[in-house]
């Protein structure tokens, strides 16, 4: 297989990303989006977060596509801010299933990096695969319309992830050559991933393994608060 | 990126051509046929329903959820821990590859940083599920051609590997190795040696495949310019592993992005074929497999001494926070958005996993083929159901 | 067919019909998830090599299969396949359930999209339990039910319904 040929890996070490990159990602973006742009977060050396109204959710898409060379789709989906009244306590090691509680009241909301207004939000994330960068871009869903503009008009991989996110969110999106079922079965009903679609199972039977202590090599004192295991080579 | 090549440019107008032709003169009844969901074509419980009109598709729709089993949901009620044992499931070729980035997200969270020799090991065992994958698709491919013995060899060959795997970790398939801070052993005495001998194993078993396989006329036939992938539309979809490099985009978040494991302490190449065609993915994959035994053998030089894990609590509270970390995976980029409320169950993870996005570009990809050419493609994009469908 | 029905079938040809059963046993691979690579393991690979326990794993179609190894997670979608192949494969027929999703869900339990265990379709022979079972643990089902097999009393299987053809 001689005549097959591979394209010279660059010796020299891959440009490690630093604040100044993420920095101007953020000013180019903050430039071009305007009052569009509600919110960020900027981890120096880690990651960037940007939050964008829905409105200019397309738009952004377009723009780090064509503008910035952000070229490669890595996924779109959402998240459910709403504290679950379901499963698992979120501040405690108790499944309220297993006492048989009914649904919790709701809880205030606190979102995650970059802020939020809303229950849901879609976030997704593009690499830019010639500079290794990369950033998560989040949006507000509006309570009222669950839509959000699709982006399958410029990256046509989202197809898929929007209709996942469809199905499991409930999330509608404007623009979405076909939002079907993809995982389930067409009668299922409900939207699972909502934090109020209840684990029927988990709530008639307990969860047999609510011991969640588990040794750590080298560990011989139940009480250790750290531990530290040992190599032995 | 690199520029399309003439030859990927050729294969490009070829099927552009098709499409027209299909439009002009072979205008015939269609026909609907339905492969799947259990076909042996499609490596589990995949199903296309395919629209043809004569030997052509018109238009593929794969339907997948056949496997789906709602890991995103039920990581919401396990603890860091359990989700591990959870997610070596997903892309069950390689299964240890699967705890990694999802570790990794959570030492991120937690600031913890794991001791060098287990990112060493760690390393090393993500390179062996990687050689445990692949060899697998090695020989299937083979089988999508009409050859049944390299699968043979590929399922004789692996037993090596699953066996050192099971001697370090105690799981043949499921490793649940990983820990956050470290690793739950140490490798067991005499297991360095083992290894190098089997990576020697290993690279026999991939000459073995060049010489049987791919200077085969017939393999070659039904692969070369088949299923060709343009960087840029393999990007649009979010293609990656031996998938976007098989089309000449030279990118492996190996090399580009370590992220904690110790690829840049070790001398190897990231390989891409110009051509974009089901036959350079099976090229770049047999070379990912050589590349994969020697960082093994060079890491297995070079363990350091020290412990295998940091001081973490006992009861593993992860710091709130949002993180998403990515490696490579055997199947490509493979990664985990974990948001953590500071509780011991994350608040939600979001699973991107590598086949699903190498899937998506199949109604696309499969405009136009032949009805052989879907098996070719299929196999030549390689995925595994529970990856696609979690 | 008569004496069979009857039950007066003699213990020697029963004994020598079930042997050839056993030894001869065409079986249908339902690979779905982990557990398929197991099967494969067990029934495709140099190591274990099913075939010289009589069991032929690569029959051309359900309809002609005696076994079925249902390996990996039923979901609730793919249950109306399982039982149909079920419903295509002929009498007498076995079904191996390879692994805890197929026995009962397994890691899945609580899953919305998963059929807790494939017994609440089919009826099951026997259960191989594991996550993923070893392929020996596998080879150690498919002699349990040959054993199965070997004991079966053809008269006690068809006593009591008779073979009604329209």
């Amino acid at each position: 297989m001689s005549q097959l040929s591979s394209t010279d890996t660059p010796t020299e070490e891959a440009e490690i990303a630093t604040d100044t990159v993420r920095e101007a990602m953020l000013e180019q973006l903050s430039a071009e989006l305007g009052d569009a742009l509600v919110g960020s977060h900027l981890e120096p050396g880690i990651d960037l977060t940007i939050r964008v109204t829905a409105d200019a959710w397309a738009q952004t898409a377009e723009f780090l596509k064509n503008g910035m060379g952000f070229a490669y789709f890595s996924f779109v989906s959402a998240i459910d801010w709403l504290p679950s009244p379901f499963g698992r306590d979120m501040d405690s090691q108790v499944d309220l299933a297993l006492e048989g509680a009914d649904p919790k009241e709701a809880e205030e909301m606190i979102w995650g990096l970059a802020g939020g207004e809303t229950r849901f939000q879609v976030f997704a994330r593009v690499n830019d695969i010639v500079g290794h960068r990369a950033l998560t871009i989040k949006a507000d869903v509006p309570a009222d319309t669950l839509t959000v503009p699709s982006w399958v008009g410029t990256y046509a991989g989202a197809n898929w992830h929007e209709r996942e996110a469809w199905e499991m969110f409930g999330i509608n999106f404007e623009g979405h050559p076909g939002l079907r079922h993809i995982y389930l079965p067409g009668e299922f009903e409900g939207n699972p991933m909502r934090k109020d679609f209840p684990l029927l199972a988990r709530r008639v039977k307990p969860w047999p393994g609510i011991v969640d202590v588990e040794a750590m090599p080298g560990s011989d004192d139940e009480e250790d608060e750290t531990d530290a295991g040992g190599s032995n080579d | 990126m690199t520029d399309i090549s003439d030859r990927q440019q050729l294969g490009y107008i070829a099927s552009q051509a098709a499409d027209a032709r299909l439009n002009l003169e072979l205008e015939t009844e269609g026909m609907t046929l339905n492969i799947g969901p259990q076909h042996p074509a499609t490596h589990g419980t995949l199903r296309i329903i395919a629209k043809l009109d004569g030997e052509q598709v018109i238009a593929a729709d794969p339907v997948m959820g056949y496997m789906h089993r709602g890991y995103e949901k039920l990581t919401e009620v396990r603890t860091y821990p359990q989700v591990t044992s959870l997610i070596n499931r997903i892309d069950w070729l390689g299964s240890f590859a699967n705890e990694v980035p999802f570790i990794l997200a959570a030492e991120q969270l937690m600031e913890v940083e794991a001791p060098p020799r287990a990112q060493w090991i760690r390393t090393i065992l993500f390179e062996m599920s990687r050689i445990a994958n692949v060899v697998l698709f090695l020989g299937d491919m083979a089988v999508q051609v009409g050859a049944v013995t390299p699968v043979f060899f590929a399922f004789r060959d692996r037993e090596h590997i699953l066996n050192q795997i099971e001697s370090a970790t105690g799981g043949r398939f499921h490793p649940n190795f990983d820990r956050i801070g470290g690793l739950k052993d140490d490798l067991p005495a005499g297991w360095v040696a083992e290894t190098k001998q089997v990576m020697k194993k290993m690279r026999g078993f991939c000459d073995e495949i060049e010489t049987l396989v791919m200077g085969n006329e017939i393999f070659q036939k039904r692969t070369r310019g088949i299923g060709v992938i343009p960087p840029d539309v393999g990007l649009q979809y979010g293609l990656s592993g031996a998938n976007i490099r098989g089309s000449g985009v030279d990118w492996d978040v190996r090399r580009d992005n370590p992220n904690g494991l110790v690829y840049d302490q070790v001398d190897w190449k990231v390989w891409t074929h110009p051509d974009g065609d089901s036959f350079s993915r099976f090229w770049v994959r047999l070379q990912e497999v050589r590349e994969a035994t020697k960082i093994v053998d060079q890491l297995l030089d070079t363990i350091p001494a020290g412990p295998i894990m940091a001081k973490v609590p006992r009861i593993i509270k992860v710091t709130a926070g949002e993180a998403y970390v990515e490696t490579e995976n055997p199947l490509g980029v493979m990664g985990y958005y974990v948001i953590s409320k500071g509780d011991l169950v994350p608040y939600r993870v979001k699973i991107r996993s590598a086949s699903f996005n190498n899937m998506s570009i199949t109604p696309w990809l499969l405009k136009g083929v032949y009805v052989p050419d879907i098996v070719t493609i299929l196999g030549s994009l390689y995925f595994i159901l529970g990856d696609i469908d979690r | 067919m008569g004496l069979v029905e009857s039950g007066k079938i003699p213990k020697g040809i029963t004994s020598l019909l079930n042997m050839s059963r056993k030894y001869s046993l065409w079986v249908y691979q339902w690979g779905l998830a982990c557990c398929a690579i197991e099967m494969g393991a067990a029934f495709g690979s140099p190591r274990y090599d099913v075939m010289r326990l009589g069991v032929i794993p690569l029959p051309a179609s359900p309809r002609q299969t005696d076994l079925v190894v249902v390996s990996g997670t039923v979901t609730d979608k793919m249950a109306p396949a399982v039982k149909r192949l079920y419903e295509q494969m002929p009498e007498p027929k076995y079904v191996i359930s390879m692994g805890s999703c197929a026995n009962c869900g397994g890691p899945y339990w609580d899953s919305y999209s998963v059929t807790k265990g494939v017994d609440q379709i089919i009826p099951v022979d026997v259960y191989v339990p594991g996550c993923p079972p070893r392929p020996e643990a596998l080879l150690e089902g498919i002699v349990m039910l040959q054993e199965r097999i070997q004991n079966e009393d053809m008269a006690a299987r068809w006593k009591g319904e008779s073979i009604v053809v329209d």
